[in-house]
């Protein structure tokens, strides 16, 4: 059973992340994954000084506040001129930085950080299991997952077309009375949330990875937005699947190979993409002289 | 507008087969797994630490097979596991683990195991007495480096024993007259390393590390402990701790550091050259195993050798 588990962790994951993931990518805020990976330390910290307690609920909800806090003051920064990846980088750094001072300041003999605390590990989560009255209902980041994905893609789906044109032409949105400032921050804020709760079932790294590379794969492939959250999906969700079964041949890190199997999926688009890979457009200009 | 209408569905479409997709494949591998292996009679145990693993082994003998998580060398406050190691814990009739934090988040998931299978803290039967708080904390946070008291881990291979015996009835006497042979080792061992750290003159009993993971060895055997690092391995040692510790060095005129065998030893180096611009020579007095064994088959590939191994670098190096 633990592969099903996995496998399905995974694939919700990468769905999250996949449809996610385009609007980022889109919007060149990429790297606002590993942004709230590192900046809701201080939330953790905060929440560990005041409750002396590590509970994984309370843990979540500090980290889910300060990854509200972090996008909230990327955006607001961005939309005050500056550019956006280096709002990020300000936000974050600044917040991470806080998180280490205040652990140095009155945690220095305690595990506190977000590996020990907040990033759970996907070869896990089949033993977390959620029992209501006594009877298994599966393992607890298969519903965390599950429901985030539900939100996702019930905002998604009611307000596309806005969440569209913002994307593209956020002016053309302006103009036709779209509150442009309003989606920007309803996408971060379910960014937030389902990073958040990505860190807490599967760890850090598959959920900033699976964010960025198979939205980026997707990027090469269409030009169209639908297709291209399907693809970045397909694509997150393949990977997921490869990659373990690279994890078992190797023997090696569920995630880390799951994420490599992403990059892998990005390389060969990037190369034979049909309108934008560099050995199809070689091909081309061969056929052309 | 139509357009839009059409990308709609074409994403309605994807998202439909993707789910399809996701479906048939999930269940496909999950139906070519198999729960049913080699059945040859011997108790499986999964350990996270090498210390836990060889306990484990000793007491268990013929009639259990000990496998470990955390190799020779490997940090457990930063270990990751692979998918090898996710079927070493599912197939595992027994899980022992260190407790007390040392595992980190994993603790969450023994919990959770603990209601389907024997899933064992070794550290269980101590006592706050027995256990150090980490300074400035509140209550409940503890030390978890419990296997540097012998008589420590004394209690961690009785509950190994009493967890075996209980689990495996039919050789209960088998796991009880292994586990008294191997705590008498122990008590053996716990002498020794009195006796040798004793030879070391008063004034120079101070042992100084990369990281605070020898403060109930320094308790239970009369020396000073101090370290550059916290407790955790991952928090970062202020320019005031490289400079504390290397004025406490010259003050105390202390012969020799030691390096740890999961920690980098650049942050002690830092530490000694600057007690050198001092005029103070320090050196280093060798390779303590800290939270990690050394390789298998090696002398200090067990726990044993490896506490051995620790007393006589220190005893060498402070004499």
């Amino acid at each position: 059973m633990s592969d099903f588990w996995i496998l399905l962790t995974g694939a919700l994951v990468a769905s999250c992340c996949g449809v996610l993931g385009v609007f980022l990518v889109l919007r060149k805020m990429a790297m606002i994954g590993d942004a709230i990976s590192h900046s809701v330390m201080p939330g953790i910290v905060i929440a560990f000084l005041l409750s002396g307690s590590r509970d994984s609920l309370l843990m979540m909800f500090a980290a889910l506040l300060f990854g509200l806090l972090t996008t909230f003051l990327i955006q607001m920064f961005q939309q005050s001129g500056i550019q956006s990846d280096a709002s990020i980088g300000v936000v974050f750094t600044a917040l991470f930085a806080i998180g280490v001072v205040l652990v140095s300041l009155y945690a220095r003999q305690v595990h506190l950080d977000q590996d020990a605390i907040l990033y759970g590990e996907i070869a896990y989560v089949h033993w977390n299991i959620w029992e209501l009255g006594g009877v298994n209902m599966g393992p607890k980041a298969v519903w965390l997952l599950g429901t985030t994905l539900l939100i996702i893609t019930t905002v998604i789906g009611l307000f596309y077309k806005q969440f569209k044109l913002c994307a593209f032409d956020p002016a053309l949105a302006a103009a036709i009375g779209v509150p442009v400032a309003l989606f920007h921050y309803l996408l971060m804020g379910l960014v937030s949330m389902a990073t958040v709760s990505s860190f807490e079932s599967v760890g850090a790294i598959l959920v900033v990875g699976l964010l960025i590379i198979p939205a980026s794969t997707a990027y090469l492939l269409t030009d169209r937005l639908g297709v291209m959250i399907g693809l970045s999906v397909a694509a997150g969700v393949a990977s997921t699947f490869i990659g373990y079964g690279a994890a078992v041949v190797l023997d090696a890190s569920i995630a880390g190979c799951m994420v490599c199997a992403a990059a892998l999926l990005f390389v060969i688009a990037f190369l034979f993409s049909p309108s934008h890979g560099i050995v199809i457009k070689k091909i081309r200009l061969r056929k052309l002289a | 507008m139509g357009k839009m209408y059409k990308s709609n569905s074409a994403l309605r479409r994807f998202i439909m087969t993707i789910i399809f997709l996701t479906v048939t494949a999930v269940a496909t591998t999950a139906c070519g797994q198999n729960a049913a292996d080699g059945e040859n009679g011997k108790l499986k145990i999964t350990a996270t630490t090498g210390m836990i693993a060889d306990v484990a082994q000793q007491v268990g003998g013929d009639y259990a097979e000990v496998s470990g998580l955390m190799g020779a060398g490997i940090d457990p406050h930063l270990y990751k596991a692979s998918q090898g190691d996710v079927k070493k814990l599912d197939d595992a009739d027994i899980i022992f683990y260190n407790g007390l934090h040392l595992e980190g988040k994993m603790a969450e998931m023994f919990e959770a195991l603990e209601k389907r299978k024997p899933t064992v803290a070794v550290s269980q039967n101590l006592t706050e007495e027995q256990l150090h708080s980490a300074p400035g904390q509140g209550a409940g946070m503890h030390d978890p480096h419990i296997w540097f008291n012998v008589k420590l881990w004394i209690s961690a291979t009785e509950v190994i024993r009493d967890t075996l015996a209980e689990k495996d009835a039919s050789h209960a006497d088998y796991y009880k007259d292994n586990a008294a042979a191997y705590i008498k080792q122990l008590e053996e061992l716990d002498a020794y390393a009195k006796e040798q750290i004793a030879t070391i003159p008063e004034a120079s009993r101070i042992l100084v590390t990369a990281h605070d993971a020898f403060g109930y060895f320094g308790e239970a055997y009369g020396l000073t402990v101090t370290g550059l690092q916290g407790m955790n391995t991952m928090s970062e040692y202020g320019s005031k701790d490289v400079s504390k510790l290397r004025d406490y060095l010259v003050e105390k005129k202390v012969k020799a550091v030691f390096i740890e065998s999961s920690v980098p030893k650049k942050s002690i180096e830092s530490v000694i050259e600057g007690a050198r611009q001092l005029g103070h020579e320090v050196k280093i007095g060798g390779e303590l195993f800290s939270d990690a064994m050394g390789d298998a088959g090696t002398v200090e590939g067990t726990y044993i050798g490896m506490v051995k191994h620790n007393v006589d670098t220190i005893v060498a190096a402070l004499k």
